[in-house]
């Protein structure tokens, strides 16, 4: 294997392990199938547009990115998405009208054009003899990193287990003292977080406009289903299958046919294996 | 068979209207919204009644509009075309049928997997349709065909689209009057159950998905005629999306409903989206709206108004038939276990069980928390897969059958906690478990099938104490824990099945209730002459009925042997250090 | 009989009408713009465009005397409903003649249903061979895009190794199917051909084919949000320093997308850019900043050929004198006419113009060259 082929294949892993982690929360853990998961990409995505808009430094990216997702996500669940925990299917339908909400609004505000946003670290750097994007690799770095401390946090914080709890039994997690309100708005919050987070990383690389979300959905949903609901680890399998699929038939067939190789993987994991890899819990 | 003609004529009538008072350009418009609307009330039927949401609704449509595409343009004669119409439409809802039978097999859920294979699959095909451009034409599509029978779309082919609108729209106000409506809705209301009653739910989601995939196809084949262009989004991820929102704004409860839907939204948008630039904004807002306030849609808020001012009638009950004898052997055999083993995950709950019944009687199953009881009815009845050793009744071996095959083999079963159809009436758990191993496929088109009734239900129903008789009209949902046991008790008698395994039956019950229970338990042994197990833990009800008594402990066999030597065994003693309770 | 007397009441209302305005005898020109859908970004500046235009024909006597009055609709849907739309135009409203600007699949529902009846003007940059009765094409079609472009740039840049990747559809797949021969012609080779389902927005793998291909031209055939994605990682991993780009359909909006930083050496063919500096560009330019404000949405090629659309419709028009299909045809072959893209001929229904090669190196488009009078290979035999 080429080192630029692994080199991509590591990126491509770890930024999809990224945009899914949201939707792993949301769908995972909340039961809400987030059809407006890539808006939240899209959005962060934006953070870099409103920061070089209003004339701010470019370190403000980051807070800016995480307020203005994290209210939109907090309106969003105290007025749409608390009415629809336990109903799978109405929560994909109203998202999927929020997902058209959201890209209304920031076309309203942004307009319909395309953004370009210049990588904080131009230029590419030589690695396993390789020319790579020096970009590309400090965000390979940091999402490993991230997920590291995350997985770290989530063997030990009782947060996990209290979410684990409220899905499990909500009436009782809220017997036993549990916040289930505010626990679930949390999780919500902190899932579209990690999504608009995941958009302004990939701001750079890739193009911006209200309409790229849906991009990042799909393949999110199936890397979801391939790994398994419910643990970091499946997520990071399923990442690997998709991306890992894709990029690989893509550069020894082609394009289309890694997209159909994913399309028809996801089948059949769902058809044969419909917990995934690994699932900690059913 | 008003509330079949009155719908169905006043479609027909209101779309006969539309040419004469509009115009034919409408009408033309008002077409294509039908032929999205008839696609939609197949998810409607689909979603409405059985849980299954398709996402992928327009892979049917796509092929059957490329396939017409196809044999129009050869400009074969009109016999011909449709003839290869209807192959084509068999052939669809063949795979379609295939395609879900095979993914609900061993499955007891309608979520979000299934819909998202249906979703996968229409992207396959948006991809295949788009890349194969010697076949489809390519993104442009194809097109340069005249329409069926060179009926002029803006003129004759609206009659043809009324035709279909109201014959689709005629069938499922049909089906909703028969058998097979309410046994969809039992679906998917308590899957399992249906499971227990000998159905094979996997079969009926597979056929529920094949008829909506037909009616998709057919919606297909008249876009195609109707538009004289296909095109790859004809078989797209934005068309599945769109008429899944057509059937949710129209009410997929409803017939009309997606009809409704698909015409409002079609209209609006396409009076909307030229003159106001915010519709898509509007749309997402009422889209959302009608998830969160009215999930009925459309036609539910018509109906509930409709029926301010003309109230429901009220049911009339209709005479009892008597219904046919049930189809498995009903001589009495043993139920044996041999050296059965059951594991789950790291747990050994079942750990070498060897017993063999009479073929008679009542056997009552004793044993602490935990020791494997329950786990051993569930592997009798195909719920959990024995991971060593046999199950035999008689000569057959049914520890690898499926749950929907233990009522075949003539075993019926109660569970712990009452597993009844909470969103139906008491009447009508009561018909869809008498239709239990008795159906065939025409009582699913044949409303008398409704009213049958068996020796042994009538038995439990015509006691005076059993509180079902009165209120046989109110849903379950509101009816009382003990009224609930007694429910699912005559549920499960109701095909007299020879092997009656019942979980707990006097769990939660009052002493009255209890004696009630132990006798309707006594007097159908004694009058089908087969065998009855029972797990109980109230020692005096064990004595009162048991011919013999199993005691489990740790997935084991302690003893099985009379209630007196049961009582009088040391190791159960221990075991029991007897309490009654 | 209710429709007789749906009849009489319209008549009873038209003929109320005719008596009194005269204004109503005005030509209705149907232009179709994708307000909506993936092309929805040029909605506005075609709508643009296609007004200014408009006031021009007006100001100079309109079509054979009579003033036209534009009505719009949304055809950035699918072909089923963009088809509605345009026909609420012709059947609803009384357009009598179209422009329109949106993609092929749509283009192949009109032609059906509007049946040679009613005379059609196509816009956008598009594959060719479109030969409908009452169909005129305005649009740059590959070979006007690239016959003399390639040489071109092979001979400028010293390039003759070229990769060729295009989303996976009609379009680029036929003006690929043309380059190889004009490349061949130019004495270089193909050393590499894809195509990239819409779907797909990473192009990683794509990128490092065209590393290791040695290739130092590209000639990309994505579109829109595709275009900027490629573009956007073909500089991160820094292979502008490897090849040129050249794009048949990099206009303004997806330079800007793509970004400064990342359009070293990326060059556009195409019948328009907002920077040409001819007199007629630049005066187009500035009417067009006059009459919607400094801040409009940014002119482009495919906006911009509204005002092509409308303005092939008037000359043809008022040749034949009428917007009658079988007169305009038989006027079409061979009329004339200026625009801000230059001297135009109607060759085969389709539009000899002049093609622009720009540099975007910069961020901004520069004209490099310009060629005189390319008509399409791929036009109609008449």
């Amino acid at each position: 294997m080429s080192s630029v082929l692994f080199l991509n294949l590591a990126w491509q892993i770890s930024t999809l392990a990224l945009v899914a982690l949201g939707l792993a929360i949301v769908f995972g853990k909340l039961r809400i199938m987030n059809m407006a998961h890539g808006e939240f990409v899209m959005i962060g995505a934006y953070a870099p547009v409103i920061t070089s808009t209003l004339g701010l430094p470019g370190w403000l990216q980051v807070p800016i990115c995480l307020v203005t997702v994290g209210l939109i996500a907090f309106a969003l669940e105290r007025s749409i998405i608390r009415h629809l925990y336990g109903r799978m299917f109405d929560s994909l339908l109203a998202t999927w009208g929020i997902a058209i909400l959201l890209r209304e609004v920031v076309e309203l505000v942004f307009g319909r054009g395309y953004q370009s946003v210049t990588p904080p670290i131009p230029g590419t750097i030589n690695l396993f003899g390789a020319d790579y994007p020096a970009y590309r690799i400090a965000v390979i770095a940091g999402i490993i990193l991230g997920f590291g401390c995350l997985y770290w946090w989530n063997t030990r914080s009782k947060v996990a287990t209290q979410i684990k709890a409220m899905v499990g039994n909500p009436e009782l997690a809220q017997a036993v003292g549990i916040n289930t309100a505010r626990l679930s708005a949390g999780a919500f919050v902190f899932g579209c977080c990690t999504a608009g987070l995941a958009g302004l990383v990939l701001a750079p690389t890739i193009r911006i406009e209200p309409m790229m979300g849906l991009d990042y959905l799909i393949r999110s949903f199936f890397a979801l289903v391939v790994g398994g609901l419910g643990s970091l680890e499946g997520l990071g399998i399923g990442a690997g299958i998709i991306a890992g699929t894709q990029t690989f038939i893509g550069s020894v067939a082609s394009q289309t046919y890694g997209y159909l190789a994913v399309l028809i993987l996801s089948i059949l994991f769902l058809w044969l294996k419909p917990n995934g890899i690994r699932s900690s819990s059913r | 068979m008003v509330s079949v003609l009155l719908p169905a004529s006043a479609l027909l009538a209101a779309l006969l209207l539309v040419p004469e008072l509009f115009g034919d350009f409408v009408a033309y418009q008002i077409g294509l919204y039908l032929i999205y609307g008839i696609a939609a009330q197949g998810i409607g039927f689909l979603w409405g009644k059985t849980g299954v949401l398709p996402l992928g609704q327009s892979l049917f449509f796509g092929i059957a509009a490329y396939f017409t595409a196809i044999t129009l343009r050869a400009e074969g004669h009109l016999i011909v075309n449709l003839g290869l119409a209807a192959i084509a439409l068999a052939a669809i809802t063949g795979f379609a049928y295939v395609l879900a039978m095979l993914v609900f097999r061993g499955r007891n859920e309608s979520g979000p997997y299934f819909s998202l294979i249906t979703l996968a699959l229409v992207m396959i095909a948006e991809q295949v349709a788009g890349t194969a451009t010697s076949l489809t034409g390519g993104f442009n599509g194809m097109s340069g065909f005249s329409s069926l029978a060179n009926l002029d779309p803006f003129g004759g082919f609206y009659y043809v689209i009324v035709a279909a609108t109201v014959s689709v729209s005629l069938v499922l106000l049909l089906l909703n009057k028969m058998p097979v409506n309410l046994i969809a809705r039992a679906v998917l209301d308590n899957e399992p159950r249906m499971q227990l009653l000998g159905f094979p739910t996997h079969v009926i989601k597979g056929a529920a998905f094949a008829f909506s995939a037909m009616i998709a196809a057919l919606a297909g084949g008249l876009f195609a005629s109707h538009q004289g262009i296909v095109t790859p989004t004809s078989t797209g991820f934005a068309l599945s999306a769109e008429l899944v929102i057509l059937t949710a704004v129209g009410g997929r409860f409803h017939v009309l409903g997606p009809l409704i839907g698909a015409v409002v939204v079609g209209w609006a948008s396409a009076e909307l989206r030229d003159s106001f630039p915010y519709w898509e904004l509007l749309m997402a807002v009422l889209f959302i709206l009608v998830v969160l306030k009215a999930p009925g849609g459309i036609a539910e808020l018509i109906e509930a108004a409709f029926r301010r001012i003309w109230p429901k009638p009220a049911n009339e009950t209709l005479p009892a038939h008597a219904a046919p004898s049930v189809r498995f052997d009903k001589s009495p055999v043993p139920l044996r276990f041999e050296d059965v083993h059951l594991q789950i995950g790291v747990v050994q709950i079942l750990n070498g069980v060897s017993f063999e019944t009479p073929s008679v009687g009542i056997v009552s199953v004793i044993g602490p928390n935990g020791a494997g009881k329950t786990s051993a009815l569930n592997t009798i009845t195909g719920n959990l897969a024995v991971t060593g050793g046999q199950i035999t009744l008689g000569e057959h071996a049914i520890h690898s059958q499926p749950p929907h095959q233990a009522l075949n083999s003539g075993i019926g079963r109660k569970r712990q906690v009452p597993s009844v159809f909470f969103s139906l009436s008491v009447a009508e758990n009561l018909s869809i478990a008498m239709m239990a191993n008795r159906l065939r496929l025409a009582d699913l088109f044949r409303s008398s099938t409704y009213q049958w009734q068996s020796d042994a239900l009538k038995g439990v129903l015509d006691h005076p104490e059993v509180p079902l008789a009165k209120g046989l009209n109110e849903p379950v949902e509101y009816l009382p824990q003990g009224h609930r046991q007694f429910l699912e008790y005559a549920m499960t008698v109701a095909a007299e099945p020879t092997v009656l395994l019942l979980d707990e039956p006097c769990a939660g019950l009052s002493p009255d209730e209890t004696g009630l229970m132990t006798t309707l338990v006594q007097t159908y042994q004694a009058t089908t002459k087969g065998l009855v197990i029972v797990i109980e833990h109230d020692m005096s009800i064990v004595e009162a009925i048991s011919d013999k008594v199993l005691v489990l402990h740790l997935g084991q066999v302690l003893t099985f042997d009379t209630y007196d030597n049961v009582r009088q065994n040391p190791e159960v003693m221990a075991v029991y250090a007897g309490g009654t309770k | 009989m209710l429709k007789k007397n749906a009849i009489l009441l319209s008549s009873a209302a038209l003929s109320l009408t005719l008596g009194s305005v005269t204004a109503f005898a005005d030509i209705k020109v149907g232009v179709l713009v994708p307000d909506s859908g993936p092309a929805g970004l040029f909605g506005p500046s075609t709508r643009n465009s296609a007004t200014l235009a408009a006031e021009k024909i007006n100001a100079n006597g309109g079509i054979n005397g009579e003033q036209i009055e534009l009505v719009f609709a949304d055809v950035g849907v699918p072909p089923a409903e963009a088809a509605q739309s345009a026909l609420r135009l012709w059947k609803g409203e009384g357009a009598q003649a179209f422009v329109g600007m949106h993609d092929s699949a749509v283009r192949e529902a009109l032609i059906g249903r509007f049946g040679g009846q009613v005379p059609y003007v196509y816009t956008p940059v598009y594959e060719g061979n479109s030969c409908a009765d009452g169909l005129y094409v305005t649009g740059e079609t590959p070979s006007q895009q690239l016959e003399p472009v390639i040489p071109f740039l092979a001979e400028k840049e010293g390039v003759s190794k070229w990769y060729l990747i295009g989303h996976d559809y009609n379009w680029p797949r036929d003006t690929n199917a043309l380059a190889k021969g004009y490349i061949a012609d130019a004495g270089g080779e193909v050393v590499g051909e894809e195509y990239v389902p819409f779907t797909v927005s990473e192009f990683d793998s794509s990128l490092q084919r065209i590393k290791e291909s040695g290739a130092d031209a590209v000639l990309v055939t994505l579109v829109g949000g595709g275009s900027v994605g490629f573009n956007v990682g073909f500089a991160g991993f820094g292979l502008d320093d490897q090849a040129i780009r050249l794009g048949t359909l990099i206009e303004e909006n997806t330079l800007a997308g793509i970004g400064a930083g990342n359009a070293n050496r990326l060059y556009s063919s195409s019948g328009y850019f907002a920077s040409i500096q001819t007199e007629a560009a630049a005066s187009f330019a500035a009417d067009y900043s006059a009459a919607f404000g400094a801040d409009a949405p940014a002119l482009n090629g495919l906006g911009q050929s509204a005002y092509e659309g409308l303005m092939l419709l008037a000359a043809l028009a008022n040749k034949a004198g009428s917007v009658d299909v079988a007169a305009m045809d038989a006027a079409a072959e061979g009329t004339t006419w200026s625009t801000p893209r230059g001297n135009n001929t109607m060759v085969g229904r389709h539009m000899a113009q002049t093609i622009y090669l720009a540099d975007g190196s910069s961020g901004a488009f520069s004209v490099v060259t310009s060629f005189d009078n390319v008509a399409s290979s791929e036009n109609c035999a008449n």
